[in-house]
């Protein structure tokens, strides 16, 4: 059973769980993530995963260069009920340009999945398709690639609304052009630890 | 806690206590029916003419059965657990409302779930939830197949969601009678509940 399927789980918005938040019910200790409503509880990290999170945020910052600034594990906004933390991301302008409201639109998204593979490809690449996210990897630590999924598209699939129609799956010899920075080349060996 | 089903990820979960701050804070929206059922918070399914009719029926069977001394409750909340508070269709309590003015009731001598949509959820995993707190008498009121569920005995089970199950259950067409645990010099026919 799949938690979208759960019946009755309470679905928080946005405001509510930044009331959350002021009311001191979340904090740095508690690492929680808005997605679909839901409070999702992030899973402990491996010291694999945040190397890799070092590693992308490194080759992405080089790929992209002025203009843009990449941020981890950081929140963004997608819509009233998704407030994610994606491990990277890469948004257009510079840091103080978000000093009063998170970024909305990255130009790209990277997971880093190790255990949390099913969560990855499922309800987050379906969230971040419904909010046109044009370009989502996940660094998959399981099988060593790089996943790239583009072309969000309705209906996903297995059932879900959303979902990416283009899924590839690069080895560590290959190489990968964001989609918006189309002169840059981010070989799949650097982002792996 | 017992084993939890398998799902993608886990939610935030909250206490009792986190739980009743929150309701004290006006986070949720008026009039927003909602449950915390260990540590989730579970959203009510919207009542139509027959679940609110079915809880109407039960509750005043159950007070004729009960008689005085007993204060039947309809989705009032049941402060069952650390992480728990629920608020089943009908329950039955010792005593008057005065006696539950600080503090919600936390063991009913019968609790009653009217389901229609909500069935596998008010059999497994409120059952399971009901049947760890020890509650010796949880009655199903089911809608769909218009009969009478009757769980007792609430016995370890490591498989169940909360690790507990009712070890005896029991269905009651329309035409059966019941006899509450708690209430043996009575007896109420499963028709004075359904809609």
């Amino acid at each position: 059973m799949r938690q979208g399927e759960r019946p009755g789980l309470r679905r928080w918005t946005r405001h509510e769980y930044e009331r959350l938040m002021d009311h001191g019910f979340l904090d740095e200790d508690d690492p929680v993530e808005l997605l679909d409503g839901l409070l999702l509880v992030k899973e402990p990290q491996h010291r694999r995963h945040r190397t890799a999170v070092l590693l992308v945020a490194r080759a992405v910052e080089r790929a992209f260069g002025e203009g843009w600034f990449v941020q981890t594990q950081s929140p963004i906004i997608l819509d009233d009920r998704s407030e994610p933390e994606p491990d990277v991301c890469v948004v257009r302008g510079s840091p103080r340009d978000y000093v009063d409201a998170h970024p909305m639109r990255p130009a790209l998204i990277v997971e880093i999945a190790q255990t949390g593979l099913r969560l990855t490809r499922g309800r987050k690449a379906a969230a971040y398709a419904r909010a046109r996210i044009a370009d989502y990897w996940i660094v998959n630590l399981i099988d060593r690639v790089l996943e790239v999924h583009r072309e969000p598209a309705r209906p996903g699939p297995a059932g879900r609304h959303w979902g990416y129609a283009a899924i590839e799956a690069l080895g560590a010899d290959a190489t990968i052009t964001p989609l918006a920075a189309p002169t840059a080349s981010v070989r799949v060996a650097d982002l792996l630890p | 806690m017992g084993a939890m089903v398998d799902y993608e990820t886990r939610t935030r979960r909250f206490t009792r206590a986190e739980y009743e701050k929150l309701i004290g804070l006006g986070v949720f929206q008026p009039g927003e029916a909602i449950e915390l059922i260990g540590g989730e918070l579970m959203v009510a399914e919207p009542q139509g003419a027959p679940h609110y009719t079915a809880i109407r029926k039960t509750a005043r069977a159950l007070e004729a059965a009960f008689g005085p001394g007993w204060d039947v409750r309809t989705q009032g909340p049941i402060g069952l657990d650390d992480e728990s508070e629920p608020e089943p269709d009908v329950a039955v309590v010792p005593g008057a409302p005065d006696d539950y003015a600080r503090a919600h009731p936390s063991r009913p001598v019968l609790t009653v779930e009217v389901a229609e949509s909500s069935l596998a959820l008010d059999r497994q995993h409120k059952g399971s939830l009901y049947a760890r707190a020890g509650l010796p008498d949880y009655w199903v009121l089911n809608l769909v197949d218009r009969v009478l569920e009757v769980y007792r005995e609430p016995v370890a089970d490591s498989t169940a969601p909360f690790g507990w199950r009712y070890g005896r259950g029991e269905v009651l067409d329309a035409s059966a009678r019941v006899v509450p645990l708690a209430a043996p010099g009575s007896s109420i026919p499963v028709s004075q509940l359904l809609p």
